[in-house]
């Protein structure tokens, strides 16, 4: 491809104000030269300034009030789920925290509690571990039971 | 028309902040930002599916999908580029689910909605350079809807939005240098179609 070809690619994009500042100094050197190619960058400026001069559409002010009344409805709706979300990790932890602690409480208050530093210790602690994973358990299985729900919830929304 | 082309250094810096707010759950940063970009999204979306009720509700959901994302937004991307890529992902959805020929396809007797504004002619005007440019403006406003989606998106982002090719490459997820090939592609085609409307004349 010739030099004056090269420089006639680039005279759209000229008119469009979009050449890198060696493409710019390019087609200036060329234009000096090239009656031809100064013709042909005339003939792009009126298209680009009337691209530019187009008048905008603008939205009507109910599309403007219907689109916010939607958002912020929206906004507060997830506000709420977030609220909701928190409080429900809150109350699992309480619950699990609650199973966890009911084991010594429990040997406390029937005077066993020695017996988890007693010669019986292994025993002890395995009877602890097995609680503490019920008690995981139990929390496992409302948290899959409340996650189907709320995919229930949102397939109805 | 105000707030119809990208915006300066300080009107970005105010949508970082409303931005923020929004992420806070604040309502009036909502309505700022709903506010600022409205002319700007409204004119993008009508130039991507052609039919204002379309325009209208995309321009509904978009807004809705901004509320969804906000959480997730990377605030090293500017707001610019992510509301109009949510746009563009939901106008091509559209349109593939509603026309999907015409993502390729002209679209005949397509004309461009004007302000009351719009058809004020400004003072230094006589009525007949009023009613040429006019003319000029609905003949370039048609054969610019004659041309396909890509086309036309590049051509409303470079002039009427006034956006920088990197900004245009952001928001279009393509390189660069696939832009550029598409704004020229597209002033030559708009150009062609001009000039045929004048028998081999030249369209000035």
């Amino acid at each position: 491809m010739s030099e004056h070809d090269k420089i006639r690619e680039l005279l759209a994009l000229a008119a469009a104000d979009t050449l890198t500042s060696a493409e710019e100094k390019q087609v200036a050197e060329h234009l000096r030269s090239c009656g031809a190619c100064s013709n042909e960058l005339a003939a792009w400026q009126p298209i680009a300034s009337e691209l530019r001069r187009l008048p905008t559409p603008q939205p009507s002010s109910w599309l403007v009030r219907a689109t916010l009344a939607r958002a912020e409805a929206k906004l507060s709706e997830q506000a709420e789920q977030e609220w909701n979300r928190r409080v429900m990790i809150v109350v699992v932890a309480l619950a699990w925290l609650l199973t966890i602690a009911s084991w010594p409480v429990s040997q406390f208050v029937s005077g066993r509690f020695g017996s988890l530093l007693g010669p019986k210790f292994s025993h002890t602690w395995i009877s602890f571990a097995a609680f503490t994973a019920l008690g995981w358990l139990a929390g496992g299985v409302a948290a899959v039971v409340l996650a189907i729900r709320q995919r229930g919830e949102r397939r109805l929304a | 028309m105000v707030g119809a082309t990208a915006l300066t250094l300080e009107g970005l810096v105010a949508v970082d902040a409303d931005v923020v707010r929004l992420r806070r759950g604040d309502l009036n940063a909502l309505a700022e930002l709903v506010t600022r970009y409205q002319n700007r999204l409204y004119r993008y979306l009508l130039r991507l599916v052609r039919q204002p009720a379309e325009a209208e509700d995309l321009f509904q959901q978009t807004w809705l999908r901004v509320v969804e994302k906000i959480g997730s937004f990377d605030a090293s991307r500017n707001f610019d580029a992510r509301l109009f890529t949510l746009a563009r992902n939901l106008a091509i959805d559209h349109l593939r689910r509603i026309r999907p020929e015409s993502l390729d396809e002209p679209l005949a007797n397509s004309s461009h909605s004007e302000t009351v504004a719009d058809r004020i002619p400004s003072k230094d005007q006589t009525p007949l350079d009023h009613a040429l440019a006019t003319e000029r403006r609905t003949e370039i406003s048609e054969a610019m809807a004659g041309l396909t989606m890509v086309y036309r998106e590049v051509l409303t982002l470079r002039f009427e939005d006034e956006m920088k090719i990197e900004e245009i490459a952001q928001v279009t997820a393509v390189p660069v240098s696939t832009v550029k090939s598409r704004l020229r592609r597209s002033l030559e085609q708009l150009r062609y179609a001009l000039e045929a409307r004048y028998s081999g004349g030249t369209w000035q």
